[in-house]
């Protein structure tokens, strides 16, 4: 898969038939998004494993519950932000309180949906879902992690949410079994770490090269799982660097940041630079040009960093 | 009314009193408790456990039962002296656990208590789950019954009604919503709160076959109404049934009858013995 880029919503229609095929307890919910999920073939092919239930999230997520407790598997797929904000009591309460096996997977997560305006966009997934206890929150960082993410998803007992974006995704991790709960280092370093998730870790190996130029020599982590986080990784490099950025397509406030700074506070306090988009109601338009307006883009980052490390 | 309805109808308005009474001293005993709703509900919740339900409670996950889902769940308390009655688990046991660190027994229910399907709590949540075990079973080819119990307050939540909206495209006979119709919420009746009238016109209009039971505290118009149900059969395509059953919050004890002030309350002795004298009353 190497320098091409690869449509999300293939690889997770792709990989949900490979799933479907060995596991019959896999059911799908639509609420009028099986097909923009890239579940068009499965609909051909399970009619009777496929449930539409019209544009009712909360009703979609409550279904999902109802299957899962007479022993099927549900997957659900939807746009982000309706995925997660808009049903967010179903999943903490018929979901999670009841420690179901629905699998949700929220599309057009981050940006992706920018040019749609506020109302679209999925800024808040993991501030929002890490309040509840014991869901697994997943977001891939390339096309091979998402099919072994979503495998992994489905092995797993227990709630789990999946972070996906519409932008196509690259391919530069070595595949390999996804375990959950645990983040690799992308890129080596020796001045300090950015610990990243989900479709824009790619990009945070391209500042750290930005910064190499620079004179500073930026490790890259990933993070494909935001919850359970992975600990000990965090906490070697915060020992190791003394310092340590995040950047990920969410609110700089309540998601990975924030997580990576709670657990330096934990167990070994370090500056955390957290990188993502500012708390404001953002501005619609074409996504590029709003990355930069909220310096998110790669020069903002790399100013950033430049002006964090000389601190 | 046949000889044996008759037996079975004085069978259960027995039960139903009986139940009424351990309401009340459970709550005397453990707190708070929604006792009035507890106690419009008691009736319908008296016959199904009794009779219509296929049920076992020495086999509480028996793969043949009905499933009942409390979408309601504040009633929990009426439930817990059902089944505690019927032995799915020791009365001593709930009112020891209740509301106590570590136990699962509380105002709402919990989905590890034997003989309920689902924590429940937060309202507007059980139709969308209902609908889920009614589509797993056709899937199964299974023939057991999916019945909810909501509030009448309750379907101001607008998840009810994307669930209504659902169950009927699916035209799920295995699915029967029962709704307690006892015309009061905390804020006052229902009617000044939201009015949600006209219920059975706005149900028909969702595609529902809608029941009506006129005195759902009436132990004969209840199973009059549960046992003109048509056989469950969840390959079978046809409107799914809701029941409106037109209860009196806090009934059976005459100083909480339709009074909104006895939607959560707490007795102390002197109010459980004036509970006991008039549900003693009430059923002679």
């Amino acid at each position: 898969m190497a320098n091409k880029y690869y449509d999300p919503r293939k690889i997770l229609g792709a990989s949900l038939m490979k799933e479907a095929e060995r596991n019959d307890t896999i059911v799908v919910i639509s609420a009028d998004t099986g097909k923009k999920s890239g579940f068009s073939d499965f609909m051909s092919r399970y009619p009777n494993r496929y449930y539409e239930v019209g544009i009712a999230e909360q009703s979609a997520v409550g279904v999902a519950t109802g299957l899962a407790l007479t022993g099927k598997t549900p997957v659900f797929c939807c746009a982000a932000t309706f995925a997660t904000a808009r049903p967010f009591e179903m999943i903490k309460d018929d979901v999670c309180y009841n420690r179901q096996n629905v699998k949700i997977i929220g599309r057009n997560s981050g940006m992706s949906y920018a040019y749609l305006g506020h109302t679209h966009v999925a800024l808040d997934e993991f501030a929002l879902l890490r309040m509840i206890a014991e869901i697994v929150i997943l977001a891939p960082q390339d096309a091979g992690e998402i099919e072994s993410a979503f495998s992994a998803m489905l092995k797993h007992k227990g709630p789990v949410y999946m972070s996906l974006n519409d932008r196509p995704y690259p391919s530069f991790i070595n595949e390999k079994e996804f375990v959950i709960g645990k983040g690799e280092v992308l890129r080596e370093g020796s001045d300090v770490a950015i610990i990243t998730t989900g479709i824009v870790a790619e990009r945070a190996t391209m500042i750290a090269h930005k910064l190499q130029g620079k004179g500073i020599s930026a490790m890259v982590i990933g993070m494909p799982t935001i919850k359970p986080i992975d600990r000990d990784l965090i906490v070697r490099f915060a020992k190791l660097f003394g310092k340590l950025v995040t950047y990920e397509e969410q609110f700089s406030s309540g998601g990975l940041g924030t997580i990576v700074s709670e657990v330096c506070t934990d167990e070994y306090p370090v500056p955390v630079l957290r990188l993502g988009l500012p708390d404001v109601f953002l501005t619609s338009g074409p996504l590029m040009d709003l990355t930069a307006y909220y310096g998110f883009d790669e020069l903002s980052a790399v100013k950033e960093i430049e002006e964090f490390m000389s601190e | 009314m046949s000889s044996t309805d008759i037996e079975l109808v004085s069978r259960l308005k027995k039960k139903a009193a009986q139940i009424r009474l351990d309401i009340c001293d459970m709550a005397f005993q453990v707190g708070a408790c929604h006792l009035g709703g507890e106690l419009s509900l008691t009736d319908v919740a008296v016959a199904l456990f009794y009779h219509f339900l296929k049920h076992d409670p020495k086999n509480p996950n028996w793969e043949g039962r009905d499933r009942l889902i409390l979408s309601k769940g504040h009633c929990a308390g009426c439930f817990y002296n059902i089944f505690a009655d019927r032995g799915y688990f020791e009365r001593a046991q709930a009112i020891r656990e209740y509301d106590k660190v570590g136990g699962h027994f509380g105002m709402h229910p919990n989905k590890h208590i034997p003989g309920f399907e689902a924590s429940t709590g937060s309202l507007g949540h059980g139709i969308p789950i209902a609908l889920g075990f009614a589509l797993s079973a056709r899937y199964k080819k299974q023939s057991h019954r999916i019945f909810v119990i909501t509030g009448d307050g309750e379907l101001d939540e607008g998840s009810n009604w994307e669930g209504f909206m659902a169950v009927s495209k699916f035209q799920l006979g295995n699915l029967v919503v029962i709704i307690d119709k006892n015309r009061l919420q905390i804020n006052g009746f229902t009617k000044d709160v939201m009015p949600i009238e006209p219920l059975e016109e706005k149900l028909a209009a969702f595609g529902w076959d809608v029941r009506i039971i006129s005195d759902g505290n009436n132990m004969a118009q209840v199973v009059e109404c549960l046992s003109s149900l048509p056989k469950s059969d969840s390959k079978i395509l046809r409107k799914p049934i809701a029941i409106i059953s037109n209860t009196i919050k806090g009934k059976g004890v005459c100083f909480m009858e339709n009074q909104v002030s006895w939607h959560l309350g707490t007795l102390n002795a002197e109010q459980l013995q004036q509970c006991i004298n008039s549900i003693e009353t009430t059923e002679k």
